[in-house]
């Protein structure tokens, strides 16, 4: 239509429109004069306003409402992976919340929807955000994570905990609970807080009905839907550039005016819930007025003084003024539930604090830089990487550091310097560059399940790996078909997870669908299929099939790699081929491959890296073995050293360096520091672990034999025991790494003068080592040895001549035949000989050196 | 059909290069629309709702977006508004394509009579945008006055404040406008 004639024809209309009905044909008639047609467009236009506009008459609300307010009761789904939604709980900004009942355990479950998830990307990075920070959260006080995934039509969820419990004010409110007893209610609040800024999470969103109090007298931790990870790149600026979320009431001033982040942001909110508690009211006004004035508990003077202290410092408004840290927070509690003086006083060592972080801003900043570029590095691998991921891997282990690092300045320490930190720098560059490359696909999501399931693997926490490694690859194969090399990848990734779970039968079982998967649209010697292959060699050699392992990687080790991901795919088979050979008695093979390991690692990752820790372990593995002791300890301290720095003091990996070293030092007798290092690689084992690991069992097998040379024969007998269990639950009967506890536990039977058991116990022993390791092996030697002598103390000194000599002429084969033990045993076989009635071969023993 | 990624850009006014923002955006009308649809449930029963009062306070809350506090408030208004009717029809399109293909896909199952009625919702409103485009065409001020008024849910005096008219001409406007987008909408009724 032309602009001029409907303006017309508007103008015309309006000027009807507001006449009374009758008046309007006359009106028309002069109006339209001759032209009908405009004539016929008004009354046109006249029928259609008192015919009325249904759809344009709607209110915003109700047009939100038909075209997006679907309610939660008619979610499209009623089933989603094994749980059945039961019925919707609540609505939020982020979602929806509903209560499932997972159909096999009968489990009740909160399974949160992200309705339209298609509308922004920021949207489901949002919810994909709250995902991960749940998933880092590991506390008895923050309503769990259990699984993640999303529907065919795109609608992501997940399941968490679901908290059966009263908002955390009606609790507190019930039956006028002492206001100790609040307290304590209120520190453990505190205490989930304090836990989630140890894990660089700021919750961003603290109210009451975020805080749910469970029937037991328990809080839960909530909706961490916009909580903010001082690591996350996405969150990496200051929070004046992204949009800002709060609940009026209880958000932060400096947070609701320029959006400034940090652990006081949440010690506010804390303050305002403690003041609700108190009072029944919130804070109004600046300072607001005090808790006493307001509340009715009945509280003497001085703890009036002291809670009205207490609170009004969590509140203010002055960042500076504020605690600095929950921990901080926490103290005060402690000490007025102590009755001690607080902190929040004037003049307390909060102050300092305030003045440390305004001296050291530049140094908090660069921190959380770092962390940040860390963190994004990981994630940026994932994006194809593969790779590189496991240098990646090792960097995530490392933020554990950097975060440690935050902590301690947060703490007031401030005696780590942040420059060490910037070593990552050079890597960082390099990752940001490839990832600059990449374009966003939409495997982006199954990546980020695999790698955050790998840096849990790295971090040790395998049911979290093993949960987010299974929806990684569900989703590479729904994205990419069954047959994608990207879907053998994702098995051998399972695979390796579930080794170190000690699930080795359904390892290796992967592992063959992982080759069998690359080997279908790949050939022999391409990366897919050598990577499978170095992949179940890996494992194979965990499970003890070495020969396989060996005859599986000994072609690869021949190859000379031409791509760096080659070198990557060497590595691993050689590393695999070195243990297979170790194990396969071959000890110059395993020395001689071991060494090309730790060379190409040196190239690959530099000598601090942790690959290059696991090398020296190795090979101080087969100097073990070769008895030469002083050499292998210099190799496993070396390596303890380099992965003790990378991933800290507490992580499984330097639990094992720890354990290993342990072993050799008890070897060698120097039964203190050994005692020392195998008592913290077990308590570390044990916290990771649970108490069923092979890891545990073999710490515990060294802290036994410890035990039993210091001449604690009850808890000999307890570890070695322990560690036989643990092993036969793990490996069956007849291992050999149960056997090496039972010969020691055999021993200490003997000392005890149980002869026959220990006899019974040997035999066992023995018959497991012959199997399993080649003929002339030193394990056998010593175990026919320790054998022999339980026959000697039998009597029963045929037998004994036999397994005696036996283990005697393994012994003297060796390179380096230990002396104590080779003199140990020519005194038995001369204690047989002369049972025997040949004293001239006694007397030869016993005279020869 | 436009590539909407483009489409959304130019509508919004906001630069391809604010691509977060508009993500940002997008995201927090979405979880207003979101809101004002959940106070109608909650009220189905007795039908009351203070729309303009919730309205408002959507205006309000998004306005506190750091993105968008920087511009002027009318510009802000528009751009919100375009975001708010993009968001609405696209999900009418995207309702409407499931209805008519989509074997095999999830589809909604109607437990109550009004939710049945929603049914029609989406081509209408698609009907409606299109007409809209036209108006946009032959009297863009027109335009501008339905879509703050009905995707934007502004009042009669907030629309004179953003076009700089008087209220009796944004009433005039809205009357024209809306007669004629219902003779579009609906053609039977001639």
């Amino acid at each position: 239509m032309d602009s001029a004639r409907w303006d017309r024809i508007a103008a015309i209309f309006n000027d009807a429109a507001e006449r009374p009905e009758p008046d309007r044909q006359a009106f028309l008639d002069v109006a339209c004069l001759d032209d009908a047609e405009l004539m016929a467009a008004v009354r046109n236009l006249l029928k259609s306003d008192s015919a009325g506009a249904p759809l344009l008459d709607r209110g915003l609300p109700e047009i939100a409402y038909r075209m997006v307010g679907t309610p939660a009761e008619t979610l499209p789904f009623q089933e989603v992976g094994p749980y059945r939604l039961v019925r919707i709980l609540g609505e939020g900004g982020m979602g929806v919340v509903g209560l499932a009942e997972r159909e096999d355990t009968g489990r009740l479950v909160a399974i949160k929807f992200l309705l339209h998830a298609g509308m922004t990307p920021a949207r489901r990075e949002r919810f994909a955000r709250e995902i991960k920070t749940l998933a880092k959260l590991n506390h008895p006080y923050i309503a769990r994570l259990y699984d993640a995934g999303a529907l065919a039509d795109g609608t992501p969820w997940f399941v968490m905990e679901y908290v059966d419990g009263e908002r955390f004010t009606d609790y507190c409110r019930k039956q006028e609970r002492p206001v100790a007893e609040q307290l304590r209610l209120f520190r453990s609040v505190c205490e989930a807080v304090r836990y989630a800024h140890g894990q660089a999470v700021i919750h961003r969103d603290l109210k009451p009905s975020n805080i749910l109090v469970k029937r037991d007298g328990t809080p839960r931790l909530l909706d961490f839907g916009i909580a903010r990870e001082l690591n996350d790149p996405n969150n990496a600026e200051d929070g004046s550039s992204s949009v800002r979320f709060y609940s009026e009431g209880y958000a932060a001033p400096e947070w609701k005016r320029d959006g400034s982040v940090g652990a006081y942001t949440d010690v506010y909110s804390l303050g305002v819930i403690l003041y609700e508690m108190l009072t029944g009211r919130r804070p109004s006004g600046h300072p607001p007025e005090k808790p006493s004035a307001l509340a009715r508990g009945a509280l003497s003077r001085r703890d009036w003084r002291d809670l009205d202290a207490l609170c009004l410092k969590a509140l203010d408004h002055d960042i500076a003024q504020r605690y600095g840290s929950v921990e901080a927070l926490i103290r005060d509690i402690d000490h007025y539930l102590d009755e001690k003086p607080l902190e929040a006083r004037p003049g307390g060592v909060q102050y300092k604090f305030g003045k440390f972080v305004r001296r050291n801003r530049r140094a908090v900043l660069l921190a959380c830089l770092v962390c940040t570029l860390v963190v994004g590095l990981v994630v940026f691998f994932t994006v194809r990487l593969a790779r590189a991921r496991n240098a990646a891997l090792a960097e995530a282990a490392r933020t554990k550091r950097v975060e440690r690092f935050m902590l301690s300045l947060f703490k007031g320490g401030g005696d780590a310097a942040p420059s060490n930190e910037l070593r990552a720098a050079a890597l960082i560059d390099r990752g940001v560059n490839e990832a600059a490359s990449l374009d966003s696909d939409p495997e982006t999501q199954a990546d980020l399940y695999e790698t955050l399931g790998s840096m849990y693997e790295v971090l040790g926490n395998y049911a979290k790996a093993d949960d987010l490694l299974r929806a990684g690859l569900d989703k590479t194969k729904a994205a990419l078909g069954p047959d994608d090399p990207k879907v053998a990848e994702g098995l051998s990734e399972l695979a390796v997870l579930r080794g170190d779970q000690g699930r080795y039968k359904e390892a290796e079982l992967l592992a063959r669908k992982a080759l069998d998967v690359a080997s279908r649209h790949s050939p022999p010697n391409s990366l897919p299929v050598l990577a499978a292959k170095a992949a179940l060699a890996r494992l194979l050699v965990q499970s003890g099939s070495y020969e396989e392992a060996a005859a599986l990687v000994g072609p690869i080790v021949r190859l000379q790699p031409t791509t760096e991901e080659g070198m990557y795919i060497l590595k691993d088979s050689l590393t695999a081929d070195g243990v297979a050979n170790y194990h396969l008695g071959r000890y110059q093979a395993a020395e001689s491959l071991d060494r090309r390991a730790l060379e190409l690692d040196h190239r690959l990752f530099g000598k601090k890296h942790p690959q290059t820790g696991t090398d020296l372990m190795n090979l101080g593995t087969v100097k073990t073995t070769l008895g030469e002791y002083p050499e292998a300890e210099s190799l496993y301290r070396k390596a303890l050293g380099i992965i003790e720095s990378w991933y800290g003091p507490d992580q499984p990996d330097t639990a094992v360096s720890l354990s290993i070293l342990a072993h050799t030092l008890a070897l060698e007798g120097k039964n203190t520091e050994a005692q020392t290092f195998a008592a913290r690689a077990l308590k570390i084992q044990e916290h990771t672990y649970g108490p069923v690991h092979m890891y545990v069992a073999y710490t515990l097998g060294t802290l036994g034999k410890l035990a039993a040379k210091r001449g604690d024969l009850a808890t000999a007998k307890k570890d070695l025991t322990r560690s036989i269990e643990i092993d036969r639950t793990l490996f069956g009967e007849g291992s050999q790494l149960t056997a090496a506890s039972m010969v020691d536990l055999a021993e200490v039977y003997m000392k005890e003068g149980q002869d026959a058991r220990a006899e019974q116990m040997l035999r066992e022993a023995v018959r497991a080592l012959v199997a399993d390791f080649p003929e002339g092996d030193a394990h056998i030697g010593f175990a026919e040895l320790s054998w022999g002598r339980s026959l000697l103390r039998e009597k029963r000194y045929a037998e004994a001549e036999k397994q005696l000599s036996a283990g005697y002429k393994i012994l003297a084969k060796q390179a380096h035949p230990p002396a104590d033990r080779m003199l140990e045993a020519r005194h038995d076989l001369a204690a047989v000989y002369e049972a025997l009635k040949e004293p001239e071969k006694a007397a030869q023993l016993r005279d020869s050196k | 059909m436009p590539e909407p990624e483009k489409a959304s850009a130019a509508e919004t006014g906001l630069r391809p290069e604010d691509k977060g923002a508009r993500d940002e955006l997008f995201s927090l009308v979405y979880e207003e629309l979101r809101r004002l649809a959940s106070f109608v449930r909650k009220n189905e029963v007795n039908a009351t709702i203070n729309s303009t009062a919730l309205v408002h306070e959507a205006w309000m809350k998004l306005q506190g977006s750091p993105h968008l506090a920087a511009t002027s408030p009318t510009h802000f208004k528009g751009i919100a508004t375009k975001a708010m009717r993009q968001i609405l029809v696209d999900e009418a399109r995207r309702r409407g394509a499931r209805k008519r293909g989509g074997a095999g896909e999830v589809s909604f199952v109607p437990v109550s009579d009004s939710i049945q009625e929603t049914a029609c919702w989406p081509e209408e409103l698609l009907e409606l945008d299109l007409a809209l485009e036209e108006l946009e065409r032959f009297n863009p001020r027109q335009a501008q006055v339905v879509e703050s008024r009905f995707f934007g849910g502004m009042d009669v005096s907030e629309i004179a404040a953003l076009l700089g008219v008087s209220e009796s001409s944004v009433e005039r406007d809205w009357r024209a406008a809306r007669a004629w987008l219902a003779s579009k909408i609906s053609p039977e009724a001639e």
